[in-house]
């Protein structure tokens, strides 16, 4: 407004515009009287005003000074109006300014106590502090020092009560504000815009000084408001808290203190005042810092972790303020504020951070230079040793809160140390405090039972193509004791890698090695502490944040060298029998997880799968743990949570390889030597958890070196793998793991590998025939992991031919009609499957057995006799060699796996025929054996091989199982349909009902496979026809049509007929009346069990009845 | 006994062939290499540190390599083949070069020996192309020393080994042949100093200690022989030991006299105390002939390894009796 309008700028035209408004309201003040006044005071220009100063403001302190009581509306409009007058002018006279800082005091103030705020609207109090504020300001010169003379110090001392009581007290936050900006006016602390008076260090003294009178009443009440109420928002707060700090700043600084006191004797003219004056001498100055300290304990405790970062921000700023200045004579708070400040490092405010990082550098930086430096570092060291002591307590009993901030502070005090650490570990009193609070904070709770109930089963060590990001996604999360917050374990473990980042590395694994080896309670903890040491010095997930605070002082002292020196001992620990061979199963649990799977249902209908390529489910038994478990102690001692703490500590020690390898990089390569085997032999493991961590584990290694996948990392090292395998054969009874390494090698690479493992697989075929009764079950399952693989790498093409039956489905109406050409296919048919083609073939089977194995690997060197067999069909045939010795080894659980590494044999050797007929033949006695007179279980195994090999040698087999098969399953199958058909549906449940599932899913294909002749067909028709009775299960009706099927692809009339026999939907009436009509048992023949199904096939399989009404039968 | 048999530290694998010889060389360069000959003519250089084979050398066109060596002070393999060749190999800065080559015309198995005379020349002996030929050259030069036949017929020459006494002016050598004798020859008078019958069948193998002038034989029977040369030059034999199965590839005796290895025809090495012939160790690992032996001539004590090669295509490295050392 003023700008707009013309100011007057003439003092005689201002003053005789004034006038008449002063006089007016010196006689009866109102308060439109003061608003003219005040209205006509703003067409007055600045300099014109200032002259006018003293004649304006004399009505107004009139009115002010008028006895009696005054409306608040009154004084509200004198104050602001005085307001205007005092923000663009300045006072000049000391009277003015003595004069009207009592006058506004007294507006504020109750009549009786001068230190008490009067009942007064906040919009008076509001004006009359804005007046104060602004009459503060407006003191010009060196008048504003007379203030603190020590004849003031009654009325400095009630204005500061006031003033205090109105931030206290005050229920409006405006007001608590202004009052609180006005205190720091008046003690010439204010940080406003404005312009303001720099004091000389004399003046700063006697400001000082004067101060000191007040200080206790300031900050007691100040720190009471920091304290107080949360209410009252941050802004109330982040002002108290500049007020204490100033004001303390202020009063002890240290350059006024070292300067020393001048001798201020007191005027004798003082009287009762010179009782108010303080002489800053040592001891007062000392007791003022304790009672000071423990303010700012509280107030640093309360607004430390603030839920407002600009209160934290302001807390930043009191503790430089206070560590700039009075770093001496505040001796003992030098403690508590580095610890806000430390604390503060981690903030998770960004700005709040930023400027604790460069408060904490100017700190460190002028300790550094100063002598004290020593004493600085002490302070640290001894503030981290006294946290670290009650670290474990404040972790048991805080919130996570609370907990994050002690371990801000505690890895802050560790950022601010930085290169010190190392010599602050030196000490051992200090080394030892830490690593115990890290030891009790980290004990991780080992109470899940989960953790050793999960299993691997070999389809999850299987999938190796899965990316390294699920496996890491799948990390399970731990649980420890005192805390459940990630960020709090995230915390610590950055407070690790810190140690590790400026400790001494060879100390620090040495101590904690020790703590390892000591207690097995430590065990974990410090394996975990370990790794993020390791990972620390090698500077990964520390740098960076590091280099804010000491770049330019501190480099990397870690040596590549010292670290592969570190890395060395801690691993050897690590993979040492006693901490690496734990036990992880309870033996109980094992046996009756392997009886489960054994009768686990899926196992059975996979027997219809035909499609021998690709057999992906397994049911691999691993005999491992349960026949050689774990040679140290007997499961039976063994409680669950010690198997949990068992599986925790092996995850651990994986990682902590994993970080090792990123410590070093491409420099671990030398060092896989070693670590590659314990790593993959956890990679076996059965417990899930282990097994994972070992893949995760994996993964990292071969990031860490460099190495592409998994698969290159282990054909790349295998031959280091191979010789610690070759030699572990050798002593099964010490390393009863060998075979599974060998397992995981097969599962995760590819044909590559096989010329390496050549000598391998000959090891351990000789292990094998060295001592059958022992190792057998060891070894079967590596036998079944390399055929798996096997066939896996070469692909059979026995899955291409099985599909390409398929389309044959629907016969089509060309070859039905096609009389001749199925008459003459027909003929050769009948007469093959009379044995006619065959029969020679037999014969030479007879006089020459097939030639011994071994030839093919060892024969290398001598002279060619044949042409040598690949690689991978002569290791196929040594293993199916052996197969046919164990196939009637006396445990079940033994026949079983050798029945499944048989039919992966066949499914490998089918490519090639001359090789798998011979064996085929070899091995047919004792699987005869296993179909005919074993146990439900091994006939079932055994079926699916037999499968399997029709498959791959159909006509080769159709005479041995039309002669000693086929009677024996199709009576089994017609004694069983009694019992089923009346069977409830507990049935389904049982062993019978399995094998006859699984022998009616197979059947169809294999009778199609073996192209079987017309008896055997009809035994298999008769013995198949009770289940397509709807009073059978409904799934055996199924495989019952699926028999059907397969069968009528064989022989279609025939079929044609049975079904028609059984029931027929509709009668034939021959084309030419010399033909006889035709008559079938089927029809006319009511509805009964059958007719659904045979309706359902004839439907299927010949198209509608309709159509098959006018096709002539032949 | 009472110790479990030790196990190999590491094996080396993938030599693809029978390993008929085996050396170290750990005196130059950070990385202790071991020279491998195999039955397929590769020469492997083995990496001690990353345990793999760093090159493959291939000079004698798929013949069978009978013996490797290294000229001392400089980066020279000499290697002997069965394509009757000794080919000398320049090894220094990576390369991997035939220098120079001398033919032999022995088809036998008879391993050559080297004596280092002063700094660059050597003595390198090889069985000539009669029999009972023995020929000495000087290398590099390839200037034939002398040949040596004896007088009476003593069958193919099996194995010989040269050096150089402390008192005797020229150097003498030893030599082992079909009949089971054994002769001494001085090299420079070029006559035959002393004779003894030490086996009934060819003697196989030999090694000698110029320390305590002592030696010890063995042949495709059960003994080894020891024997020893008195003061006058003279071959005294001495109690032999007997071991369980018969046949030895190689004897090879510890620098520092302390230990013999040989390598049987049983699939072990057998170690004995060097004094006394005291057997000490069996060592079981390889499952087919072991055909050689070798010491480290490591400078650290500790890291002296055994090495023995196989026609089962390994090679093991075993850490045994070192003092101080893990002994697996």
């Amino acid at each position: 407004m003023p700008t707009i309008m013309h100011q007057i700028s003439d003092p005689k035209i201002a003053f005789a515009y004034l006038r008449p408004a002063c006089v007016l309201l010196t006689k009866a003040p109102t308060v439109t009287d003061v608003e003219t006044l005040s209205a006509q005071l703003k067409e007055i220009d600045d300099a014109t005003l200032q002259q006018l100063q003293e004649y304006v403001l004399f009505p107004l302190r009139f009115v002010l000074k008028v006895p009696g009581t005054k409306k608040d509306k009154l004084v509200q409009a004198v104050a602001e109006a005085m307001s205007h007058v005092l923000e663009t002018t300045c006072v000049q006279s000391w009277e003015t300014l003595r004069d009207l800082l009592s006058e506004l005091c007294l507006c504020l103030c109750t009549p009786t106590d001068p230190g008490k705020p009067a009942e007064t609207s906040e919009e008076l109090k509001s004006a009359v502090l804005r007046c104060l504020d602004a009459l503060l300001h407006a003191a010009y010169g060196d008048i504003i020092f007379k203030l603190f003379e020590p004849i003031m110090l009654p009325g400095i001392g009630s204005a500061i009560s006031l003033l205090l009581a109105l931030g206290e007290k005050e229920r409006s936050r405006d007001v608590q504000l202004a009052a609180l900006k006005c205190l720091q006016a008046l003690t010439l602390q204010c940080d406003c815009t404005q312009e303001h008076v720099v004091p000389s260090s004399q003046e700063r003294g006697a400001l000082g000084s004067t101060m000191a009178s007040f200080l206790p009443g300031i900050t007691m009440a100040v720190s009471r408001i920091i304290t107080g109420d949360l209410r009252h928002g941050h802004a109330v707060t982040v002002r108290a808290i500049k007020v204490w700090y100033r004001t303390v700043g202020l009063v002890m600084e240290d350059a006024q203190l070292q300067a020393g006191e001048p001798c201020r004797t007191a005027p004798p003219d003082l009287g009762r005042v010179s009782q108010l004056m303080v002489h800053r001498s040592q001891d007062w100055v000392k007791s003022t810092a304790g009672r000071l300290s423990s303010l700012l304990k509280k107030i640093i405790s309360c607004s430390s972790a603030h839920q407002h970062w600009r209160v934290r921000l302001e807390m930043v700023e009191l503790g430089e303020h206070l560590l700039a200045r009075c770093s001496r004579s505040l001796g003992e708070c030098v403690g508590l504020l580095l610890e806000a400040l430390v604390g503060a490092v981690n903030d998770e405010e960004p700005r709040v951070r930023k400027r604790c990082e460069v408060v904490l550098r100017e700190v460190s930086q002028r300790n550094q230079s100063r002598s004290s430096a020593q004493t600085f570092t002490d302070i640290l060291s001894e503030n981290l040793h006294s946290l670290a002591t009650s670290l474990p307590r404040l972790m048991r009993t805080s919130d996570d809160q609370k907990k994050l901030f002690v371990l801000n502070v505690f890895l802050g005090y560790l950022k601010v140390l930085g290169s010190q650490v190392s010599v602050v570990l030196n000490s051992a009193a200090h080394l030892q405090r830490i690593s115990k609070a890290l030891m009790q904070v980290l004990e991780l709770d080992v109470m899940d039972v989960r953790i050793v109930e999960e299993r691997s089963y070999a389809a999850t060590i299987e999938t190796s193509s899965d990316s390294y990001h699920s496996y890491a996604a799948r990390i399970q999360r731990r649980h420890f004791l005192y805390f459940t917050d990630e960020k709090i374990f995230s915390l610590l473990m950055e407070i690790c890698r810190t140690l590790g980042y400026y400790g001494n590395i060879y100390l620090l694994t040495d101590h904690f090695l020790d703590l390892y080896q000591q207690s097995s309670a430590y065990r974990k903890q410090a394996a975990m502490v370990l790794n993020e040491i390791v990972r620390g010095a090698a500077g990964i997930s520390v740098a960076t944040e590091a280099q804010g605070l000491e770049s330019q002082v501190w480099g990397k002292s870690v040596t590549q060298d010292d670290l592969k020196v570190a890395v060395v001992s801690i691993m050897e620990e690590y993979t040492s029998l006693n901490n690496w061979h734990l036990i992880t199963v309870s033996e109980e649990a094992e046996r009756d997880r392997q009886d489960q799977q054994l009768l686990s249902p899926s196992s059975l209908l996979s027997i219809s799968n035909s499609n021998v390529g690709c057999h992906t489910q397994t049911n691999s038994i691993q005999e491992i743990s349960s026949s050689f478990g774990s040679q140290s102690s007997s499961p039976s001692t063994s409680a669950l949570h010690q198997l949990n703490s068992n599986i925790w500590q092996l995850c651990i020690q994986l990682e902590g390889i994993a970080c090792f390898a990123q410590a070093l990089g491409r420099d671990f390569r030398p060092l896989l030597m070693t670590s590659l085997y314990p790593v993959l032999e956890k990679a076996g493991e059965e417990t899930l958890l282990v097994s994972q961590a070992a893949l995760g584990s994996m993964w990292d290694i071969s990031k860490a070196c460099g190495y592409p996948s998994l698969k290159e990392l282990i054909t790349e090292n295998c031959d280091y793998l191979l010789n610690d395998i070759s030699l572990n054969l050798q002593r099964l009874s010490q390393h009863p793991q060998a075979p599974r390494v060998l397992t995981v090698m097969l599962t995760h690479s590819d044909c590559s590998l096989l010329p390496l493992i050549g000598d391998i697989v000959q090891d351990v075929l000789m292990a094998l025939d060295l001592s059958y009764q022992h190792t057998a079950a060891l070894f079967c399952s590596v036998l079944h992991a390399l055929l798996k693989a096997l066939a896996r790498w070469f692909p059979s093409n026995s899955s291409r031919t099985s599909n390409s039956v398929r389309p044959k489905q629907n016969p089509t109406h060309e070859e039905l009609f096609n009389i001749r050409q199925f008459m003459l296919d027909h003929q050769k048919e009948k007469e093959l499957a009379e044995g006619i083609g065959i029969e020679d073939d037999l014969e030479d089977l007879n006089e020459n057995p097939p030639p011994l194995e071994c030839e093919d690997v060892d024969d290398i060197g001598g002279p060619d006799v044949k042409a040598e067999l690949p690689l991978h069909l002569s290791v196929t045939k040594d293993i199916m060699e052996r197969c046919i010795h164990l196939l009637s080894d006396p445990s079940l659980r033994l026949r079983l796996k050798v029945l499944d590494v048989l039919e992966l044999c066949v499914c490998v050797l089918s490519e090639k025929e001359n090789e798998l007929l011979p064996m085929a033949h070899r091995c047919w006695p004792p699987l005869l054996q296993r179909l005919t007179a074993d146990d439900p279980l091994a006939v079932l195994r055994a079926f699916r091989v037999l499968c399997t090999l029709g498959e791959t040698c159909g006509d080769f087999l159709r005479r041995r199982v039309s002669k000693e098969v086929l009677p024996k399953l199709s009576s089994s199958l017609l004694r069983q349909a009694l019992t089923s058909a009346k069977a409830g549906p507990v049935y389904t449940h049982t062993l019978n009902y399995k094998l006859q599932l699984a022998v009616l899913q197979g059947l169809g294909s294999l009778c199609q496979r073996l192209s079987l002749g017309d008896a055997e067909l009809d035994a298999v028709c008769e013995a198949c026809l009770p289940y397509l009775s709807c009073r059978q299960p409904i799934r055996l009706q199924e495989a019952a049509i699926s028999v059907f099927q397969h069968l009528i692809q064989v022989d279609p009339d025939g079929f044609w007929f049975t079904l028609n026999e059984l029931h027929c939907p509709s009668s034939y009436i021959p084309p030419h009346p010399d033909l006889h009509p035709i008559q079938l048992s089927g029809m006319g023949r009511a509805r009964d069990e059958f007719s659904d199904n045979a309706l359902r096939l004839l439907r299927e399989e010949f198209g509608s009845a309709a159509e098959t009404e006018e096709q002539p039968v032949s | 006994m009472s110790r479990p048999a030790p196990s190999p530290i590491f094996t080396l694998r993938g030599a693809g062939a029978p390993l008929n010889t085996l050396h170290f060389s750990c005196h130059g360069g950070d990385t202790p290499l071991l020279f491998s000959g195999s039955g397929k003519g590769a020469i492997h250089m083995w990496n001690l540190n990353t345990r793999r084979a760093e090159t493959v050398a291939e000079g004698h066109s798929g013949n069978s390599v009978v013996w490797v060596n290294t000229l001392q002070g400089t980066d020279t393999l000499i290697s002997q083949g069965r394509d009757m060749r000794v080919c000398l190999w320049d090894l220094s800065e990576g390369r991997r070069a035939v220098l120079d080559s001398l033919w032999t015309g022995s088809v036998g198995f008879c391993q050559c020996s080297l004596l280092e005379m002063s700094t660059g020349t050597h003595l390198l002996a090889f069985a000539g192309q009669q029999t009972e030929e023995i020929k000495i050259v000087e290398l590099p030069s390839k200037t034939p020393v002398c040949t040596l036949v004896p007088d009476a017929k003593l069958g193919m020459i099996m194995c010989i080994k040269l050096w150089q006494p402390d008192s005797g002016p020229g150097p003498l050598l030893l030599a082992g042949y079909e009949d089971g004798s054994l002769l001494l020859w001085d090299v420079t008078q070029r006559a035959q100093l002393s004779q003894t019958k030490a086996h009934p069948e060819p003697v196989m193998c030999l090694t000698f200690d110029p320390q305590c002038l002592r030696g010890v034989s063995g042949s495709s029977e059960k003994d080894l022989c020891s024997w020893r040369l008195d003061g006058q030059n003279n071959l005294q034999l001495q109690d032999s030991v007997t071991l369980v199965n018969p046949g030895v590839s190689q004897l090879c005796v510890r620098g520092d006299g302390k230990l013999l290895a040989s390598a049987g025809w049983d699939h072990r090495v057998r170690i004995f105390g060097w004094k006394k012939l005291r057997p000490l160790a069996v060592l079981q690992y390889h499952t087919d002939l072991v055909l050689s032996v070798a010491f480290s001539d490591h400078q650290d004590p500790r890291q002296r390894l055994l090495a023995a090669g196989s026609k089962d295509q390994r090679i093991s490295l075993w850490s045994i009796f070192n003092e101080g050392a893990d002994t697996g």
